[in-house]
């Protein structure tokens, strides 16, 4: 029997999934200590998640500074680690990570009633694992695998209040999408590997490359699984779950998946769509389409949609939580315009987009945990007089909304300033003028919030006692405010890291 | 790629393919079509109470055939399912050892791989045990700590399935 081309793993190979390899350990670890705990000492899983994460992140920043040039192909070919991996990677860990110590504080999580405390953190370090490994995905069955374990594991963690009756609508409404578009996804892979005989995206490329596919077939089989990714990252018209979801699932998670899936998501469809459907990474031309099958301008239409009718609904939200889901959804819609354009540059500008994304949008939400500790409400009106009742925190808060909006001193702008050169260089105006019509729009609605923080006055005998905000609230707020600030003004450097991903990612082998 | 039939070559490439499949699900429908139609032409309508209930093997129908199942078969179904395709799993792996283990290196690596798949499998075991999922008959005060149960309904029945 031939057994040479079993690819079993070597100790060296997996010396280069040492991150993963800790998230495992750690997810294990934790499980088991709550179990022996008998989950009624929470700090021990959280402290196992926290130790997990961090070590795990110093992993991961190391292979980052390290820039191994060779993408490395592990578990049987099935992942692979390379430029594009090491740098989603660290988004990930750094998302997992703040989640965690903000759940502490959280009362949604942590809140005297609420049962299987300590599960929250395994299942976040488990998360946290699973986008990982989609970032890594080389494989249609990892591919499907590592979704559906990010899938899983949301499903759980939307319904974590499972007495509200708000959380457990969230969750059941994420399972019934959730499964739909697996399927319809799942169909669109097995049709490609029906035209092609390969599992692997080189393969199947290559496959597509040696005879010319029935363009009818590769159109439908490219939809259903481009629908199964758009789910994931909620553009419209998948999107429907979003707000509901982000609204009924406890603030912490939202957090999370407003932007570790849609993250990983986007990491997903970048390896996906630039291996299988284009070829060349060649910094200079771009990336050319392998068949005749015009993606790009059918992700673009998406990506109009996605802004203007998020954009426009935003306006109309009374709900800060299900405000911010809805701005969520628009991010994603400017994140498209730079994966459409074939050419590095693009990608590039939406690897820096989801960096700052990451900050701004995590602190965000986060300002809704704190408060709801507090108000134990998300509407627009109980945020009046906020700006007095905790002056450093809505600070902040506004510094997140500037950025979020693309106001110029902060992170956001800049983002934003890639993205739209990046389009511009390719000439798809009508692309950059929906998308600066629609960054007028989210000014306005940005704005309503600290509107009602800062300037509206409060009602007669409204409670305008001081809110006394947990130290790790505030420590994790001043994390993701300094980044916000400072990429505003010094990019160079994280642009470069951007920049080092995209030149790695690795489209052959 | 041509297909030759009885009346010569169709078509060419995919569409043949899909064109069996088109032609299959054509057929099925208009068989069933047929089949109902002309039964409907010649039967006989004359609808009475007792034809009309649902048939259940000649006894008088009882209750409504949309019956809850506790979601406790589900689970345990679920826990069988993951150790029976351990065991399957386990064969092909013991013969790849077999022939791995005299290679230097590799035979610890084959051997651990299966070692750690098996333990993260008995923790998923210990945790289920342990959260009193393996227990038939759960208390329903142990599960609801937080709403006090009236003593007469503290043991909760299974229904009869």
């Amino acid at each position: 029997m031939e057994l040479l081309n079993l690819n079993i793993p070597t100790w060296s190979d997996l010396g280069h999934w040492i991150p993963e390899a800790v998230l495992v350990g750690a997810f294990l670890a934790g499980l088991l200590g709550d179990l022996i705990v008998r989950g009624r000492r929470p700090w021990v899983p959280f402290a196992i998640s926290v130790i997990g994460l961090v070590t795990a992140g110093s992993y991961a920043v190391a292979a980052m500074l390290h820039a191994d040039p060779t993408a490395h192909s592990i578990m049987g070919r099935l992942v692979v680690v390379d430029g594009l991996a090491t740098f989603f990677r660290l988004i990930f860990i750094f998302t997992g990570l703040v989640t965690v110590l903000f759940a502490w504080t959280s009362e949604e999580i942590m809140g005297r009633w609420r049962e299987n405390k300590g599960e929250f953190y395994v299942l976040t370090t488990l998360m946290t694992l699973a986008m990982c490994v989609m970032a890594e995905a080389r494989d249609l069955l990892m591919l499907f695998l590592s979704m559906e374990g990010v899938g899983l594991v949301s499903y759980v963690m939307a319904g974590y209040m499972r007495s509200t009756l708000r959380s457990t609508e969230a969750s059941l409404k994420y399972v019934v999408f959730g499964a739909v578009s697996s399927a319809i996804m799942l169909y669109g892979l097995s049709l490609l590997y029906g035209m092609t005989g390969s599992l692997t995206f080189t393969g199947i490329r290559a496959g597509l490359m040696a005879h010319q596919p029935d363009p009818f077939g590769l159109l439908i089989a490219a939809v259903l699984i481009l629908v199964g990714m758009s789910y994931k990252i909620a553009a419209v018209p998948f999107h429907y779950w979003a707000p509901d979801v982000y609204e009924g699932a406890p603030t912490p998670v939202s957090a999370l998946f407003s932007v570790g899936p849609k993250a990983a998501g986007f990491a997903l469809m970048i390896r996906f769509f630039y291996t299988v459907l284009a070829s060349g990474n060649d910094p200079a031309t771009g990336s050319t389409l392998i068949a005749d099958f015009n993606w790009p301008l059918l992700v673009a239409v998406m990506s109009a949609a996605t802004m203007i009718y998020a954009n426009l609904v935003a306006l109309r939200q009374t709900n800060v939580k299900r405000l911010l889901a809805y701005s969520s959804i628009s991010h994603v819609g400017y994140i498209l315009m730079g994966f459409v354009l074939l050419t590095g540059q693009g990608l590039q500008a939406v690897l820096f987009y989801l960096l700052v994304y990451t900050f701004m949008n995590l602190g965000a939400f986060f300002f809704v945990v704190a408060v709801n500790n507090h108000l134990k409400s998300e509407e627009l009106e109980d945020y009046v007089g906020l700006g007095f009742r905790a002056p450093w925190a809505a600070a902040m808060m506004v510094v997140f909304l500037s950025s979020l909006a693309g106001v110029p001193p902060f992170a956001g702008f800049v983002g934003k300033l890639y993205i739209f050169t990046a389009v511009m260089d390719r000439q798809w105006f009508w692309l950059v003028i929906v998308a600066g019509v629609n960054s007028v729009i989210g000014l306005y609605y940005y704005y309503k919030v600290v509107k009602a923080m800062w300037l509206t006055r409060p009602a007669e005998g409204a409670d305008t006692s001081p809110l006394k905000l947990h130290w790790l609230q505030y420590t994790v707020l001043g994390v993701l405010t300094v980044p916000t600030l400072v990429l505003g003004v010094y990019f160079g450097q994280f642009k470069a890291l951007a920049d080092q991903a995209i030149r790695l990612l690795s489209t052959g082998m | 790629m041509s297909m030759t039939s009885p009346l010569g070559t169709v078509a060419t490439g995919l569409q043949a393919h899909y064109a069996t499949v088109f032609v299959f699900i054509l057929v099925g429908f208009v068989f069933a079509g047929i089949a109902l139609g002309v039964a409907k032409l010649l039967r006989p309508s004359n609808p009475s109470p007792a034809k009309q209930s649902t048939y259940e093997c000649g006894e008088v129908p009882i209750g409504s055939s949309w019956v809850r199942f506790n979601v406790r078969f589900y689970l345990v179904a679920l826990f069988f399912i993951v150790f029976d395709v351990e065991v399957i799993f386990l064969y092909p792996w013991a013969v790849v050892f077999k022939q791995l283990f005299p290679v230097p290196g590799m035979g610890a690596i084959v051997f651990w791989e299966m070692i750690i798949f098996l333990a993260i499998l008995a923790l998923g075991l210990a945790y289920v045990w342990v959260k009193g999922d393996l227990d038939w008959v759960k208390k329903l005060a142990q599960r609801t700590a937080m709403t006090p149960a009236p003593a007469a309904a503290a043991e909760e029945e299974v229904p009869a399935s």
